[in-house]
């Protein structure tokens, strides 16, 4: 059995939170530390293991830096 | 469908009885949502002469029309009520999670009247609406409280709640409170922390999860797309933040020159707002010794309240809900003097020169320190920094003694005296108790009235009209008077808004000299400013979209894209308008006399200052308010809008939906 989780593409992604905020469960936070382009900066991040897959992040997110990709329930 | 839930959530927290109303689609194509709502509300509902710290206030908590939609810079929530500082209209703003949180709670707007008999919290999760006992929290500041709210609701909410909070100067009525989220981030202005502690409300918090509605979301986020991705693409030199004090030296003798809106972009998500600093300390746009200093009075200040210094220390970056900038931080201030707290928010600009050059304070250690305990208390930064500095100029002519300072010795940047100082304020202990009600307040107690900088009851943001008179139309002809977010000339350069608006002068390069002059072109720059900022505050805009300019933050676009409406600029300029002129007739109906507030003889430039960059200037504020008001169809003596305008502007049609 599997379900679905997003995979961020970082470069492109510019922190503003909206994805987070769409979360019905609040799995995101805006934790992970990186960088946007030279700035240091803050991203979302799967925080704990409540992720139902619903998608709701990817189509909140505007610069669409998110998909939801399967993942193989198992492997956790 | 369009982006409105549709209702709002009114509470009587002297009965705990709530309901849920519908607001009528006219009403948000008139206002929009955020302070337009607002002021359509409360100007019907609260009834005139109410006590501001009665039962009949109602406490406003409203995120704008954008909010939830995928425009970006959209997640401001706005409070609104009648002022207890200035007894008219009184609103503030903030960033963090809150705007969202309301709608996805069902709402537009949460409305709330009456008083509890003991502190409570209101709790929504979008089904229930409950008042709980806040017994608990009562007496913790802002931060700690949120933080023991979220330690017991956090495990049992499906969703993370957003919390906005009261600290001690709310509970405490202090007249110049606020309300926090997020750690203390703070909607700030106009005493709206006492109103929400004369009610017993400690908390508000939400963590419903519904889906926010928008026509056309592909369209909103192909817009957000395209800014988003020209940010990514900017930067800007690393280590250009050292040379913005000896710039300032430069600009503060230059003509105004329209900047172009990546600029603002730029700066404020390199350094957060704190970048104006030392610019402002050396151009003459930041206020000095209780705004009768010269950049000669704070020589040197621009290297110790450097950007690049505060940067440093930064540990994190913040962004608010929607905002691809991020302007905000966290600071690292374990091993700071003074400190007593592991981190602060990165300051903002208006804080850093209330307690640094206001004062000729030059440590910024204890401005972070500052910065962290008015956080956490729920205390407005700008309105305590004025009030402090009003009591050191009274101490340092002899006004106030030793002895009722309860031994302070205030001298300028005497840092030791201003920290206690700032805690007495807090805790309303000694002396400041006093001062813990703004300025205006104090210099009726003890004197000095030619020394406190106040506006019709509020302390004015921290940049000189005597810089760009401009700014001095709006702080004394906004209804809510004394702030600095609605208009000013290099934001009017920045913004082109003659690209969306017909009768908007376009914004020119050309000499200081011409904007301290009465003419019909400034009364209307002054208006397109005032109902631009009027609508992206209905839309629940942040002013750094604003500062952006049409080209890069497309609010007319979005606004389309998101209600599914083909209006044009000027249509969206008078909703501006509109609103702007439910607020004014708010004030008027509150006995409020617009011709009345007035800004002080130091702020007009009477008498002058006799160096530095704004040597010599005296302003016309008065006759250019005259040509404000007669711009907006209100009459030019009394500022009240004429007959004609309400007509026109619909607002008796408006009113009467409600009835």
């Amino acid at each position: 059995m599997t379900k679905k989780h997003p995979v961020f593409d970082y470069l492109n992604c510019v922190s503003c939170g909206i994805c987070a905020q769409a979360c019905p469960v609040s799995a995101l936070a805006m934790r992970k530390e990186g960088k946007s382009g030279k700035y240091r900066n803050v991203f979302p991040e799967p925080v704990n293991d409540r992720c139902i897959g619903c998608g709701m992040c990817a189509r909140a997110c505007p610069m669409e830096v998110i998909t939801m990709e399967e993942e193989d329930d198992d492997a956790g | 469908m369009n982006s409105f839930m549709g209702k709002v959530l009114r509470v009587d927290l002297s009965t705990g009885r709530w309901e849920a109303e519908k607001i009528p689609p006219a009403v948000y194509e008139a206002v929009l949502g955020g302070k337009g709502l607002e002021a359509w509300y409360l100007y019907n509902k609260i009834p005139a002469g109410a006590d501001p710290l009665g039962q009949e206030n109602i406490l406003a908590l409203a995120p704008g029309a954008l909010c939830g939609t995928g425009a970006f810079l959209t997640g401001r929530w706005t409070v609104a009520c009648k002022s207890p500082l200035t007894g008219g209209w009184g609103d503030a703003s903030c960033g963090g999670l809150f705007a969202p949180a309301i709608k996805q709670c069902g709402y537009d707007a949460i409305f709330l009247s009456g008083v509890s008999e003991k502190p409570v919290y209101l709790f929504c999760d979008g089904k229930t609406v409950e008042l709980r006992d806040a017994s608990p929290y009562w007496g913790l500041d802002a931060t700690d409280a949120e933080n023991a709210l979220h330690a017991e609701l956090d495990p049992v909410c499906r969703k993370r709640p957003c919390v906005a909070v009261i600290g001690q100067a709310g509970e405490k009525l202090s007249l110049i409170s606020g309300i926090c989220n997020e750690g203390g981030r703070i909607a700030a202005r106009s005493g709206v922390g006492a109103v929400m502690g004369s009610k017993k409300l400690k908390a508000v918090v939400l963590c419903g999860a519904r889906p926010m509605p928008c026509h056309d979301p592909e369209a909103v986020k192909a817009l957000s797309r395209e800014l988003g991705r020209k940010l990514l693409k900017m930067s800007l030199p690393n280590g250009l933040g050292v040379f913005l004090g000896p710039g300032g030296r430069m600009m503060g003798h230059l003509p105004y020159l329209p900047l172009d809106g990546s600029m603002t972009a730029l700066m404020f998500r390199q350094w957060g707002t704190q970048a104006n600093t030392s610019l402002a300390i050396t151009s003459g746009d930041g206020p000095i010794k209780n705004w009768a200093g010269t950049p000669k009075d704070a020589r040197l200040m621009d290297l110790f309240y450097n950007p690049e210094q505060i940067n440093r220390i930064e540990s994190a970056k913040y962004h608010c809900y929607s905002c691809p900038l991020g302007c905000g931080g966290r600071l690292n201030i374990r091993n700071r003097r003074y400190s007593t707290f592991d981190e602060t928010h990165k300051p903002e600009y208006e804080t850093l020169q209330a307690f640094g050059p206001l004062l000729l304070n030059k440590n910024l250690d204890s401005v972070l320190q500052i910065n962290e305990l008015l956080n956490r208390a729920g205390m407005d930064t700008i309105s305590a920094g004025n009030t402090v500095a009003w009591a050191i100029e009274c101490f340092e002519n002899g006004i106030l003694t030793r002895e009722q300072t309860s031994g302070l010795e205030l001298t300028w940047g005497n840092t030791e005296s201003i920290l206690t100082l700032v805690r007495w304020m807090i805790d309303r202990e000694g002396f400041g108790d006093a001062l813990a009600d703004g300025v205006k307040r104090a210099s009726e107690r003890f004197g000095g009235k030619e020394y406190a900088m106040h506006i019709g009851g509020q302390e004015p943001g921290m940049h000189d009209a005597r810089n760009d008179p401009q700014l001095g139309v709006h702080f004394a002809a906004e209804p809510a008077p004394g702030k600095h977010t609605v208009g000013m000339a290099i934001q009017y350069g920045a913004m082109s808004l003659c690209d969306i608006c017909s009768w908007a002068p376009p914004a020119t390069l050309h000499s200081k000299e011409k904007d301290l002059e009465d003419t019909e072109e400034m009364a209307l720059i002054s208006k397109a400013n005032a109902c631009y900022s009027m609508l992206t505050d209905g839309a629940g805009g942040c002013y750094y979209g604003e500062m952006m300019g049409v080209h890069m933050w497309k609010l007319i676009e979005y606004l389309n894209a998101a209600e599914g409406w083909s209006f044009d600029g000027d249509h969206y300029m008078e909703i501006g308008e509109r609103i702007q002129t439910l607020r004014q007739l708010f004030n008027i109906k509150q006995g409020v006399d617009p011709a009345a507030v007035v800004l002080p003889g130091r702020m007009r430039g009477e008498p002058p200052l006799p160096s530095g960059p704004l040597k010599g200037v005296t302003l016309k504020n008065k006759e250019q308010i005259s040509s404000h008001w007669r711009a907006f169809g209100w009459d030019d003596q009394t500022g009240v809008p004429l007959p004609e305008t309400l007509e026109r502007l619909g607002i008796p049609a408006l009113t009467e939906v409600e009835a």
